[in-house]
C-alpha cells in the first residue's frame, strides 16, 4: 500500500513539473498563451448568454431552469478545462499513434499512458477551467458546501472526459487514423452534455450513459448540484472509474499493433 | 557477458496494396530471423540501405516494437516485456526524432529528464556539470532549442540520452544532416564515451566516417537479413580490391604502364594511382615506380569506405552474394 502511495506522489511530483515546464513553453508566446485563454473564456461566455436569452422566452423546460443549464455549462467547462488542460496528450492519442510518434514516449522508465497523459498542457483548455469555476461562482453564488461539490464534481467530469478519450483514441490502433472520429465523439459528448439531459427519453438516454456518456458529465451532476445529493457524485465517479478501466485495457491491447514511423518530430 | 542477444528475431508488417475499394492486403517482412550477439563494452556499426530493417531492429530491442517471432535480450531483459525496467539502462538517440523541448533550452530538459528517471538531486546536479563540460554545452545551455544549430541540438541531444547513465546507447543516424565538423564533434564524443565509460554503442548509419570513427565491428543488414558481420579493419582489407598509391619524385620520371594499375592524376614531379591488388601486387608496382625514377615520398592508402559500402550494397542484390557472406562471420 505504502509503495502504491509513494509511487503515487512521484507520478503527482512528475505531472507537477512537466506542468511547470509545459506552462514556460507556452509563455515564450506569452501574448498568444493569454489571448487563446481570453479567447476561450470568451466562447463559452457566449452559450451561456444565449441560453439565458432563450430562458427569457421558455423559462421552464421540462423542470430545468436558466440556472440548472448555467450550472451544466459551467461543471461542463470546469470539467472539460480540467480534464484538457492538464492531459491534453488525451487529444493527441489518434494522431500519436496513427504517426508512430508514441516511440519517444515508450523510450522512457515510465509508465505509457499517464506519462503521456501528463506530456503537454493546453493553454485554451485552462480558459475553460476558469470559465467554470468564474460561472458557477459569479451566476449561480453557491454556498461553500455547493462550491465544494461543485469542485469534487469538476473532477468527476474530467476523469469522464479523458477517459472516454483514451477510449476513442486507442482505437486508432485498430482501425488506423481516427483522428477525425476522436473530435467528431468528444464533440458530440461536449454537445449532449450540455443539453437539459430531461428532454432525451429512452433509448437516447441509455446511450448517453453508455457509449456517449453525457449523462455522466452533465445530467448527474447538475442533478447532485441541485439536490445537494451525493448519490449522483459517486455514480460520476463509478461511471469514471469503468471507463478509465475500460479505455486502459482497450490502449494496452493495442499497443501490441503499435508499428510506430520515421517522421520527423519535436517536442514542447 | 553480452549486453544484446538477438535469435531468430522476426518482424512482419502487414500492408495493404492497391487503393480503393479493390485494396488486397500482403505481409512485409521487415526483419527476417536475425540473430547475432554483442558483448559488454563494444561499438557497433548496424548497416544497410533503406528500408532494410535496421531501423525496426533497434525498436524492437528497445521495446518499442512487438516482434512477429523470434527472441532477444538487452542486458539480460527482454525489451518488449520490461520496457520500463530497461529504460533505466539504455539510452536512444534517433535523428529524426528529438527529446529536447523546442521552445525550451536544453537545461529545461535536463532537469524534467532527471524527474523522469528519478535521479537524485546530488547526482543529478554532478552528472549535468560532467556531461555539460564534456559536451560543450555551457555556451547554449540556456538557449531555446529552437535556435541551436543542428549539430548543437545533436549534442545536446546526445548528451541528454546519457544523463541516466545507461550502458547500451542506440544511436539510429545521429549525424543526418549535420556538416562535416559537427559529424566529427559527434564521432569523437561517442567513441570516447564507448572507449572511457565502456558504454556499448549499436550506430547505425548511412554515413562510413561515422563507421569507421565509432565502430569497431560491422554488421550489415538487407532484406531484413544480416548479410555480413565482421571488423571493421577486416571489411576494409576484404572488400578493398585496390589501394590509391600517391608518388613524389625529385625529376620527372618515365612513364608508368603495369597493368591493373590506373593513373588517377599525375602532374610533373607527382601522380596518384590506383592498384588493382588482385592483378598487380603492390611491392612490384613499387618495384616499377622505383625505376621510373628518383622518389623523394610515396604514400599507400586505402580506398574511402564509402565505397567500400557501396560495393557490398551492389553485391547483396546478386543471387550467389548471401551465401559468400554468411560463411565469413
Amino acid at each position: 500500500m505504502i509503495r502504491y502511495f509513494n509511487k503515487f506522489i512521484n507520478y503527482l511530483g512528475l505531472a507537477l513539473a512537466y506542468m511547470r515546464f509545459n506552462l514556460r513553453a507556452q509563455l515564450e508566446y506569452r501574448q498568444a498563451f493569454i489571448s487563446q485563454v481570453v479567447a476561450m473564456f470568451v466562447n463559452d461566455a457566449f452559450w451561456v448568454v444565449f441560453w439565458c436569452l432563450f430562458f427569457t422566452k421558455f423559462p421552464v423546460v421540462r423542470g430545468w431552469t436558466s440556472k440548472d443549464v448555467i450550472t451544466l455549462w459551467a461543471i461542463n467547462a470546469a470539467g472539460y478545462g480540467i480534464a484538457f488542460s492538464f492531459f491534453r496528450n488525451v487529444n493527441n492519442i489518434p494522431y500519436l499513434i496513427a504517426r508512430g510518434q508514441l516511440d519517444s514516449w515508450m523510450l522512457y522508465p515510465r509508465a505509457l499512458l499517464p506519462h503521456l497523459l501528463v506530456g503537454t498542457m493546453s493553454a485554451t483548455a485552462i480558459g475553460d477551467a476558469i470559465f467554470g469555476y468564474a460561472v458557477y461562482g459569479f451566476f449561480i453564488r453557491p454556498d461553500i458546501p455547493h462550491m465544494l461539490l461543485f469542485v469534487l464534481l469538476s473532477f468527476g467530469v474530467a476523469l469522464v472526459f479523458v477517459s472516454f478519450s483514451i477510449l476513442v483514441g486507442s482505437l486508432s490502433f485498430y482501425l488506423g487514423n481516427v483522428e477525425a472520429l476522436g473530435d467528431q465523439m468528444r464533440g458530440a459528448l461536449v454537445a449532449f452534455s450540455t443539453y437539459p439531459a430531461s428532454i432525451f427519453d429512452g433509448a437516447i438516454k441509455l446511450i448517453l450513459f453508455s457509449f456517449l456518456p453525457a449523462g455522466f458529465v452533465g445530467y448527474l451532476p447538475a442533478q447532485a448540484l441541485r439536490e445537494l445529493s451525493f448519490i449522483p457524485v459517486l455514480e460520476v465517479f463509478a461511471g469514471g472509474f469503468v471507463m478509465s478501466c475500460v479505455a486502459t485495457f482497450v490502449f494496452y491491447y493495442g499497443l501490441s499493433r503499435y508499428e510506430s514511423g520515421s517522421l520527423m518530430e519535436m517536442r514542447g | 557477458m553480452n549486453a544484446i542477444e538477438l535469435h531468430k528475431l522476426r518482424k512482419t508488417y502487414t500492408v495493404k496494396q492497391g487503393s480503393g475499394f479493390g485494396r488486397k492486403t500482403a505481409e512485409v517482412v521487415a526483419v527476417d530471423d536475425i540473430s547475432f550477439e554483442i558483448p559488454e563494452g563494444q561499438s557497433v556499426a548496424f548497416i544497410g540501405p533503406n528500408g532494410a530493417g535496421k531501423s525496426t531492429t533497434i525498436k524492437m530491442l528497445t521495446g518499442i516494437l512487438h516482434p512477429t517471432s523470434g527472441e532477444a535480450s538487452v542486458l539480460g531483459l527482454v525489451p518488449w516485456q520490461d520496457r520500463s525496467k530497461l529504460a533505466y539502462q539504455i539510452g536512444a538517440v534517433f535523428g529524426q526524432r528529438s527529446q529536447l523541448w523546442y521552445h525550451l533550452p536544453p537545461s529545461d530538459t535536463f532537469e524534467l529528464l532527471a524527474r523522469v528517471y528519478n535521479i537524485g538531486k546530488n547526482d543529478y546536479r554532478k552528472r549535468r556539470d560532467m556531461l555539460i563540460e564534456r559536451f560543450g554545452l555551457a555556451e547554449f545551455l540556456n538557449t531555446a532549442v529552437r535556435k541551436l544549430s543542428l549539430g548543437q541540438r545533436m549534442r545536446a541531444e546526445i548528451a541528454a540520452s546519457l544523463l541516466h547513465n545507461p550502458k547500451v546507447l542506440f544511436l539510429d543516424e545521429p549525424t543526418i544532416g549535420l556538416d562535416v565538423v559537427a559529424c566529427q564533434e559527434l564521432r569523437d564524443l561517442v567513441s570516447e564515451w564507448n572507449r572511457q565509460e565502456g558504454l556499448t554503442v549499436l550506430l547505425t548509419s548511412h554515413d562510413a566516417g561515422d563507421i569507421e570513427a565509432v565502430a569497431k565491428r560491422v554488421l550489415v543488414i538487407n532484406y531484413g537479413r544480416v548479410v555480413l558481420d565482421d571488423r571493421v579493419v577486416t571489411v576494409r582489407r576484404r572488400y578493398m580490391g585496390s589501394k590509391i598509391l600517391g608518388v613524389k619524385f625529385h625529376e620527372i620520371p618515365r612513364e608508368i604502364r603495369i597493368p591493373g594499375v590506373t593513373v588517377l592524376k599525375a602532374s610533373s614531379y607527382a601522380m596518384k594511382l590506383e592498384v588493382n591488388t588482385e592483378v598487380a601486387s603492390i611491392d612490384r608496382v613499387i618495384h616499377k615506380v622505383i625505376q621510373a625514377g628518383p622518389v623523394a615520398d610515396i604514400t599507400i592508402e586505402d580506398p574511402p569506405l564509402e565505397e567500400i559500402i557501396a560495393h557490398i550494397y551492389s553485391r547483396v542484390n546478386e543471387p550467389d552474394y548471401e551465401e559468400e557472406v554468411i560463411g565469413l562471420s
